[in-house]
């Protein structure tokens, strides 16, 4: 009984696994690796697939997690506009502007020569005005205000410079890349901050009252009070002038800032207020400036309190906050800055591609929920005419609640808010999905909101209108939350999922989804340390999805069935010989036959379909994204494609058994000589060789020069082998059993016949369904074929561009994204702005080292380090 | 530290520095995947073009082949009943006894003409020549080769007749068909020659010219024929067709060649020694005259398969080319598209 199992155990053959991780791996190290579509010629970065387990599920991917800042957005902070004393500078146009005109159909020009002789774009800092440029602020009606604003700018941060002190050379560390840009800023501006040591910031001004005098000022700082958005969302220094007058600066969030100001003013407060939504709706991050000059007794006074805070043992961050308060008030607003984060190159038209792809991508990030609307409205998640639904903390009833002060109260307020809301949403978003399908949906909800709808009891309606929605935006989102979500829909809709992010607060995010994308190239390793594939660019997804993925499900969906079909083939012919053996396990096939028939006769074709075959072409992939739909459908390996496959298994061992078998019952050739067993066995091989071999060339979708040396090398390596193995005897054989039986079946005319009838039969009934299916129920990728099938087969070779041949546009940014690999050495976090994600950092107790102090004492350090070097080149 | 980490994987994957990308070629045709290659389509077209070339090639070998069957004169006739005396109760007895002479006589009739050579075949049914004990009860290394007369692995159950080797062992020589035929035609004998009835890479490779059967059929259980040992195992022609084992329970093996023709309605008197035991497991015996063509003997079931076949092409590119009228669909019909048809509001 245990030998009759035993001869069926090549059903599952060891091969199928060697063969599937070979193939998996040269799809990664040969294909995914070597792209030229997904290498990005700036920062000279490949495609790496991380791990060759996941190329299938490439192709199944249903919803994409994505970061904003540096995998949508370019984490490239640059000074854009700014408002001073109630006026707007800065000419440009963002992105999402461009965006949004394109959508509503004016075309704007972005030509480089219309750009003014003015106009400076460096590393955080592409702006234009010649109003205040080059020292033309003198002449505008408010100097004193733009004086103030440039001096803000440039002491009122914990940037460290390195390097040569030249405009040209130098190079700002900062903790955001938003305060770096607002230093470059202050430099183009005229107010070169060039050194700092532990006590002083020294600016180089070039303003004073003459033209081209510069001026080295050395402010000394009396006092950081540090930036934490979460309570404070501001950022002071205390300075002591030359002349020894006292000034507090101070920038922050607008709300905060305009809650401190001193009474009066109102027509710039207003107009800085309207500026500033205007810069919001932009898609630009703004800060508000205001400063406050201190007389020498009142910060005396102050400066005894806030050293016995800072020297407080307990609680010394809320003391510290509390003496902060004494003291940032009465402020005076100077203006506020506007920082455009750039999007990524592409990112628009990649998401547009996947969403029609049947992708559904979800933007988790820290951002404010105004910020991270506005890049979703810029990549094209949400447009004008999609209907979106909102949970956000900032309503009036949880303010009141947060106002009265209750903690328990508040949870309670929210809670309830937030499961109203998702009651109520969800109810709209069935009865508009059955109303107006057509029409998009998306949901917006706030990190705090969504700790209480992650609750267990919320939770099913937090994914049943997640999932009905077209694209979800979670704003203010903590790590720990990004990886919630990504689960929730992991676990709760069962489908596939792909996280995409570059920093180390995505990587819980990167792990809790199948697929884990990280962005290499221009933060920290921690998010490509953790992910399974890294991209240098957002836009290359729509290579890696829509192409390798794609190709990698269809290939691999047919090496599996194709697997299971040629050797449940094989083993059914040795099942029917069991039934006429008295059961008694004698094997059908001679057992080196069946131990090579996995490994050489039919080991290649399958795995030059695995490397090789392509529906349609890499760009039609692209033009076609819908066809990813069949793999998130997961057509080609359901049960009914299994069944379809082992039907005609099924139906081609009987005919390879009882077709050879038959024979064998008279004598062949005019000698009148008997065949015996192993004769019939050798010509049922050698026609499953046969058939199974071209059965792999029916069901190929392109066929290579590969694939005819692969299916042919196995056939006639089946001959040779056996035109060997009869010619010779063994002494590890006992039994010689197939000795000279091929050339014995060669010289009867038998032979020929069944080897051409067997496997024309054998193929016959695929070969009907293949084109019955084709021609009734065309699958798309095939109606595709179809549309294109006259094409000129397509060379879309992309040559790597030229060094000396690259654009002075492309060179400037490719020295752009060259410079932040170099930066990332010294900050490794990724977070896009001292606070909102730090907070949640703290909040989940990661430890943050850019404590402004521990800048001010790096700084110190570094100073005496690099002294001797000094020296000896002088 | 980490970063440094990136520039040596992207070195290793060949892309490496600016320089090194131009000389070290890695947009290769197979990388990028863009391998120049054929793309099939099953269109109607070929569909059928295809069906009518399988049958335009399958029709005329199926005929020929069923022609050649056809000329094939075959006489079958199973003796195992009719050799037991009717008197006989129990047949196994009766067989087993080697006192009683089991000669029997059997009358063929001529249904055709037949023309020489007339192959004498004998038929074994429900004979599990295949079976995995069977098939392995025998050693080769000793059929071939004098020295290795002892070599008897494998053999069981017959290996060794009172400490001494048989040769041959196993199995399968010990069971070995001994019924014998004589024919008589218009009262002359006809001689039957028993040469040549085995392939011949059997006779000069598998079973040695100078092995002599020793201790051969002296147990107390006989199972078949007992081999004349001054002749050498390369000459017992008898036995090298038995051990080619037979893939199925029934089973023809070549007994020898009538070289006389024979006509129409002749008859011919077979006597014949009714040996071997097929009583006890039910199996029957026949004996088979069969004349000969290129294909060999009596076979319909190739020619049917191949006209059927093609019969079936031909059927089937008639078929297609009816849907190809009735129910035609534009090549690359954007409708058909899975997403046209949803937005379609089918």
């Amino acid at each position: 009984m245990f030998t009759l199992i035993t001869l069926y155990s090549t059903i599952i053959p060891i091969s199928l696994y060697v063969s599937i991780e070979m193939i998996k791996f040269i799809q990664c190290a040969q294909f995914i690796n070597n792209d030229l579509n997904m290498y990005h010629a700036e920062s000279n970065t490949p495609a790496l697939a991380r791990t060759s387990n996941l190329n299938e599920e490439l192709g199944q991917v249903e919803y994409i997690f994505s970061d904003k800042t540096g995998t949508l957005t370019r984490n490239l902070m640059e000074f854009f506009k700014c408002s001073i004393g109630g006026e707007i500078y800065g000419t440009g146009i963002t992105e999402i502007e461009k965006g949004g005109a394109e959508r509503a159909g004016v075309r704007i020009d972005d030509d480089e020569d219309k750009r003014s002789a003015t106009a400076v774009h460096e590393k955080g800092f592409n702006f234009d005005d010649t109003r205040i440029m080059r020292g033309a602020w003198r002449n505008e009606p408010n100097p004193e205000a733009c004086m103030e604003f440039f001096r803000c700018l440039a002491i009122c941060h914990t940037v460290l410079p390195e390097g040569e002190e030249t405009p040209e050379k130098i190079t700002y560390q900062a903790a955001s890349p938003d305060e770096a840009a607002l230093v470059a800023a202050a430099k183009n501006f005229g107010f070169f901050f060039y050194r700092r040591t532990p006590t002083t910031v020294m600016v180089r001004e070039s303003h004073v009252d003459r033209m081209g005098s510069m001026q080295d000022v050395a402010y000394e700082i009396l006092n950081v009070l540090e930036f934490n958005s979460s309570t404070r969302k501001r950022q002071s220094v205390v300075c002591r002038f030359p002349n020894g007058k006292l000034v507090l600066y101070c920038k922050g969030a607008d709300n905060v800032i305009y809650e401190r100001l001193a009474d009066g003013n109102y027509d710039i407060k207003k107009t800085s207020r309207e500026h500033l939504e205007q810069f919001g709706s932009a898609g630009l991050r703004t800060l508000c400036l205001a400063y406050r000059d201190l007389s020498m007794d009142q910060y005396k006074s102050w400066n005894e309190k806030f050293v016995q805070a800072k020297s407080s043992l307990r609680d010394r961050d809320k003391k510290l906050d509390e003496v902060a308060e004494l003291i940032e008030k009465d402020l005076i607003l100077i203006g506020c800055t506007a920082i455009e984060d750039k999007l990524q190159e592409g990112v628009p038209a990649c998401i547009e591609t996947l969403s029609a792809a049947g992708i559904k991508i979800w933007v988790l990030t820290g951002d404010k929920m105004e910020t991270a609307i506005n890049i979703a409205y810029a990549c094209s998640l949400v447009n004008n005419d999609t209907k979106q639904f909102i949970i956000s903390s900032e309503t009036d009833t949880i303010r009141e609640a947060e106002d009265r002060g209750d903690p328990v109260e508040i949870a309670r307020v929210i809670k309830e808010s937030v499961k109203q809301s998702l009651r109520s949403y969800l109810e709209e978003a069935r009865r508009s999905l059955s109303n107006t399908p057509e029409r998009k949906l998306a949901f917006i909800i706030d990190g705090r909101c969504l700790m209480y709808a992650l609750d267990p009891a919320l939770r099913v309606n937090l994914l049943g209108l997640s999932l009905i929605c077209h694209s979800v935006v979670c704003c203010r989102v903590s790590p720990l939350q990004k990886a919630q979500v990504t689960s929730l829909v992991r676990k709760g809709a069962r489908k596939i999922t792909l996280s995409i992010g570059d920093g180390a607060n995505d990587v819980s995010m990167i792990q809790a989804a199948h697929v884990g994308i990280g962005i290499s190239g221009q933060e920290g390793m921690q998010a490509v340390m953790a992910s399974d594939f890294a991209i240098a660019q957002f836009r290359y997804l729509t290579d890696l999805l829509l192409v390798h993925g794609r190709w990698s499900y269809l290939r691999l969906c047919k090496v599996i069935t194709y697997f299971f079909y040629k050797n449940l083939t094989f083993t059914l012919t040795q099942f029917w010989f069991t039934f006429q053996t008295g059961f008694s396990g004698q094997r059908f096939y001679d057992d080196w036959f069946q131990s090579l028939y996995n490994v050489i006769f039919t080991a290649l074709p399958v795995i030059m379909v695995g490397l090789f075959d392509k529906d349609v072409s890499a760009s039609l992939s692209k033009k076609y994204p819908q066809l990813y739909q069949e793999g998130i459908r997961n057509t080609f390996f359901k049960w009914k494609v299994i069944a379809v496959w082992g039907f005609f298994a099924f139906y081609q061992s009987i005919v390879f058994y009882y077709f050879t078998a038959a024979a064998s019952q008279h004598g062949h050739g005019s000698s009148g000589k008997i065949l015996g067993q192993w004769d019939v066995s050798t010509m049922a091989f050698t026609c499953v060789v046969v058939t199974v071999n071209l059965r792999l060339l029916m069901s190929c979708n392109s066929i290579t020069r590969w694939h005819y040396f692969s299916v042919a090398g196995s056939i006639a390596a089946w001959f040779l082998f056996i035109f060997i193995y009869s010619a010779i005897m063994t002494s590890f054989d006992r039994q010689e059993n197939v000795y000279f039986v091929i050339y014995v079946l060669m010289s009867t005319f038998f032979f020929y016949l069944t080897l051409i009838l067997v496997p024309v039969i054998a193929l016959f009934g695929d070969f009907l369904y293949l084109s019955l299916q084709r021609w009734l129920f065309p699958y798309d990728y095939q109606v595709v074929q179809e549309m294109h099938k006259d094409d000129p087969h397509e060379y879309s070779m992309i040559r790597l561009p030229e060094r000396s041949h690259l654009s002075p546009e492309e060179a400037r940014s490719y020295a752009i994204s060259m410079l932040p690999r170099e930066n990332s050495k010294h900050t490794g976090f990724a977070f896009d702005s001292p606070g909102y994600e730090s907070f949640f950092a703290s909040q989940q107790g990661v430890c943050v080292p850019h404590k402004p102090w521990d800048v001010a004492r790096r700084a110190s350090m570094k100073q005496q380090r690099q002294q001797p070097q000094r020296t000896g080149r002088s | 530290h980490s970063c440094p980490m990136v520039l040596r994987i992207a070195e290793l994957t060949s892309f490496g520095a600016g320089a090194s990308a131009s000389t070290h070629q890695p947009n290769s045709k197979f990388t990028q995947q863009e391998l120049p290659a054929c793309k099939p389509i099953l269109t109607p077209k070929w569909v059928i073009s295809v069906f009518l070339l399988v049958g335009v090639i399958f029709v005329p070998i199926g005929v020929a082949s069923l022609l050649a069957s056809n000329k094939v004169v075959e006489i079958v006739d199973r003796y195992d009943d009719a050799c037991v005396p009717s008197n006989v109760t129990n047949k196994l007895a009766y067989i087993q006894n080697s006192t009683i002479s089991k000669t029997c006589r059997r009358t063929l009739k001529v249904p055709k003409d037949m023309k020489q050579p007339i192959f004498v075949y004998y038929q074994l049914n429900n004979f599990y020549q295949n079976h995995r004990r069977y098939v392995k009860s025998r050693n080769d290394q000793q059929l071939r080769d004098a020295s290795k007369a002892n070599e008897t692995t494998l053999c069981d159950p017959e290996k060794t007749r009172d400490g001494m080797a048989i040769v041959p062992c196993g199995l399968i020589a010990w069971s070995t068909f001994n019924d014998t035929y004589t024919f008589q035609h218009n009262t002359n004998n006809l001689s039957i020659d028993k040469t040549d009835i085995s392939w011949k890479s059997d006779r000069d490779h598998k079973f040695g010219s100078d092995v002599f059967p020793k201790n051969f059929q002296k147990g107390p259980l006989i199972g078949g024929k007992t081999l004349n040992e001054s002749i050498p195992l390369s000459e017992q022609e008898d036995l090298i067709v038995w051990m080619r084992t037979a893939a199925l329970p029934t089973f023809r093996k070549l007994y020898g060649r009538i070289y006389v023709d024979l006509k129409e309605n002749d008859t011919i008197t077979v006597t014949l020694d009714n040996n071997y035991n097929t009583y006890s497991f039910d199996g029957k015996k026949s004996l088979v005259l069969s004349t000969s063509t290129w294909l060999g003997g009596k076979n319909d079931f190739l020619g049917l398969a191949y006209l059927t076949v093609g019969g079936l092409c031909f059927f089937l590119a008639f078929a297609f080319t009816l849907l190809y009228l009735i129910k035609p669909r534009k090549l690359g019909d954007n409708n058909y598209l899975s997403w046209n048809r949803n937005s379609a509001g089918h």
